[in-house]
């Protein structure tokens, strides 16, 4: 009996630390959400603002009806011709928003991070400091727990010592804890667990650089210039739509403007991640440095030398990526891959560049597909004969006669056009 | 001693574990799985090449045992679909000749279609940016950079070829975009901007506005250049 009792004991608290180690994946939910939201809609759309979009958070109550906004996503083009609410909304932001793929459960993810969005803490405040709390809770959460386990499971075995004693039954003197084979197992199980999964995500982790944030040369703030000064990406990057590398500029074309601009005086303080205040004037003289600018003659009278600017986003060399056929072609954001790079003082990796990253998007983008009724779109994809006849509204029947199509193609994915096989990116 | 030894040991696993699950700091880039497959061997853009072994000085070519490498193209290429070199040189300028500019004639057509959209597209970004997107002097930056001209109040003085020359060599406190748009791009904003340049044809007080504000403004440029 005592046998069964201390196997069943044993089990319990390797049952309960299996939970308490669980707990932590919750996070899990609004992590999707979040990415989702990133992904699809953070171009257009602010949880807690106005963009070019209106702000997602709320956007349930507002509407018609609770199901109106799972219905909107995957149906704009129908709808913005046929519902109330949707030809309101479309007359007040003037442009029609993007048609979507979504499952249900994803759009939920999204609209329930945009209703639980609470604006980070200004910078230097300590960011990050949430997601480290979190953690440190729950660890304490554990370890108390874990204690508690121990405790009780000590006053146990020491109760039925005593009823046994009592009893008349003997019992040999209790072995200690950490000599106590059902402890020892459990400690060697949680070890070996907690190991294992460290250990499978270092691995998974080999080669991937998500959030590397180099300190470059000169503080050079993408807020300052493609936030505050609305500069376009491609005027600084403009090799992005013609090669396969989107180009980092050369010190000329920051001289087109810094010429000029020998001052920082706009109105956002610059600060490194850590909070250390930086002068943006300094900065901008370390670049007059580089470039062999005398500002008070206005010539370059001194030898320049190239910047050296530690790239971040790097993929390895049997990956084949190409920019122009992303911005150019796909007419992808920048965003989509590099975050929100207009609000990144400092840059880092946003994505992880994985290839599971890239094969996702591929799966759910959708090409410019040639229209051949409307002729728009990608003159291109004419070629794709079959996916047109798919496309077609009617086809012709076993018997010879027009029949609506009951299989009609709405849109072709990078996928269907032979963005997942493995030679377009590997060769 | 038994007892000392189980200790070190989950003391020992314990440590492991705890410096493994350290997280790397968000300056260092990592390690890869296969590095001959990750890191190229080839010369790839922005890669430093090793100064014992490439030259990129033109007089050491086919002198010594270094490799001459300066990513230049070829003197006397040109790339597929790229026009003819412009025939100006810098100097072209010199007593406001522009002799050479002048009688060089743009080889782009008018814009039409697509063309136009995406010539406009090109304006908004490297032009716009200062000169604001319909020439307006309305870009985002046009205050802070300061002395912007207003492109449409001169440009109907200036032959194509000279507009060719200012924006690929620059004037006064406008830099040369030579690096940012191809010489095709560069006749094909020209033409954009002669389309620009009719509007205030249309109604004869804007333009006569525009021409009101036009000199002011070329006078604050000049001063810039005097200095």
């Amino acid at each position: 009996m005592s046998r069964y009792r201390k196997f069943f004991q044993t089990s319990l608290v390797s049952v309960l630390l299996i939970v308490i180690f669980s707990f932590s994946n919750s996070a899990v939910l609004a992590a999707t959400g979040e990415e989702l939201f990133k992904a699809n809609c953070a171009a257009c759309h602010k949880p807690d603002a106005d963009m070019t979009g209106p702000m997602l958070k709320g956007a349930r109550e507002r509407a018609p009806n609770p199901e109106w906004a799972y219905k909107w996503v995957n149906n704009v083009n129908t709808m913005v011709e046929t519902d109330p609410y949707a030809k309101k909304l479309l007359a007040t932001w003037g442009s029609k928003m993007t048609q979507f793929n979504l499952p249900k459960d994803d759009i939920k993810a999204i609209l329930d991070y945009a209703d639980a969005y609470t604006p980070p803490p200004p910078p230097g405040g300590g960011t990050g400091a949430p997601a480290q709390d979190n953690s440190l809770l729950f660890g304490i959460l554990t370890l108390i727990l874990a204690v508690v386990a121990f405790i009780l499971l000590q006053v146990n075995s020491s109760l039925k010592k005593l009823s046994d004693e009592k009893d008349g039954v003997f019992r040999s003197e209790p072995v200690p804890f950490y000599r106590n084979k059902a402890y020892l197992m459990t400690a060697v199980i949680v070890l070996f667990c907690f190991a294992g999964y460290k250990t499978t995500n270092a691995l998974i982790g080999l080669g991937r650089m998500k959030d590397y944030q180099p300190k470059q040369p000169i503080y050079y703030s993408h807020k300052v210039h493609a936030g505050t000064n609305q500069i376009n990406c491609l005027y600084c990057h403009s090799g992005a739509q013609d090669s396969k590398f989107s180009n980092i500029p050369s010190v000329n074309v920051c001289m087109n403007c810094h010429k000029s601009i020998n001052k920082y005086e706009g109105p956002d303080e610059l600060k490194l991640e850590d909070g250390t205040a930086v002068n943006g004037t300094a900065e901008i003289q370390k670049l007059y440095d580089y470039a062999g600018w005398n500002p008070a003659s206005k010539k370059y009278d001194k030898p320049g030398k190239p910047i050296e600017w530690v790239k971040i986003h790097n993929l390895p060399d049997h990956v084949y990526f190409n920019h122009s056929q992303h911005v150019k072609v796909g007419k992808q954001q920048c965003q989509t891959c590099h975050g929100e790079i207009q609000e990144m003082g400092e840059v880092k990796q946003f994505s992880d560049l994985s290839m599971g990253w890239c094969i996702n998007c591929h799966r759910e983008s959708k090409v410019d597909f040639y229209n051949t009724k409307t002729g728009e779109g990608n003159k291109f994809y004419s070629i794709y004969e079959k996916f047109h006849d798919e496309m077609a509204d009617s086809v012709r029947n076993k018997n010879g006669k027009m029949v609506e199509n009951p299989h009609r193609l709405d849109s072709v994915t990078v996928e269907k056009i032979g963005g997942t096989e493995c030679q377009k990116c590997h060769y | 001693m038994k007892r000392f030894k189980l200790f070190t040991a989950v003391a020992f696993v314990s440590a492991v574990v705890l410096l493994a699950s350290c997280g790397r700091s968000k300056d260092d880039p990592g390690r890869v799985y296969m590095p001959d497959m990750a890191y190229s061997r080839a010369v790839e853009s922005y890669a430093l090449l090793d100064s014992a072994k490439f030259t990129n000085d033109p007089a050491r070519l086919g002198k010594d045992e270094f490799i001459f490498y300066n990513s230049k193209p070829v003197e006397g290429t040109m790339r597929v679909g790229e026009l003819e070199p412009f025939a100006a040189p810098l100097e072209d300028s010199a007593g406001g000749l522009y002799t050479i500019s002048n009688a060089t004639k743009n080889p782009m057509p008018p814009l039409t279609g697509q063309d136009s959209v995406e010539t406009a597209r090109l304006f908004n970004i490297y032009c716009g940016v200062c000169h604001g997107p319909k020439a307006g002097n309305n870009g985002p930056v046009s205050t802070k950079v300061g002395g912007v001209k207003n492109i449409v109040a001169t440009s109907p003085t200036y032959s194509d070829g000279r507009l060719f020359h200012v924006i690929t060599y620059g004037q006064g406190n406008m830099g040369s975009y030579a690096s940012q748009l191809s010489r095709k791009q560069r006749w094909m904003i020209i033409q954009y901007i002669r389309t620009l340049e009719e509007k205030p044809a249309a109604g004869s007080t804007t333009s006569v506005a525009v021409a009101a504000t036009g000199p002011s403004v070329v006078k604050a440029d000049s001063t810039k250049k005097a200095n």
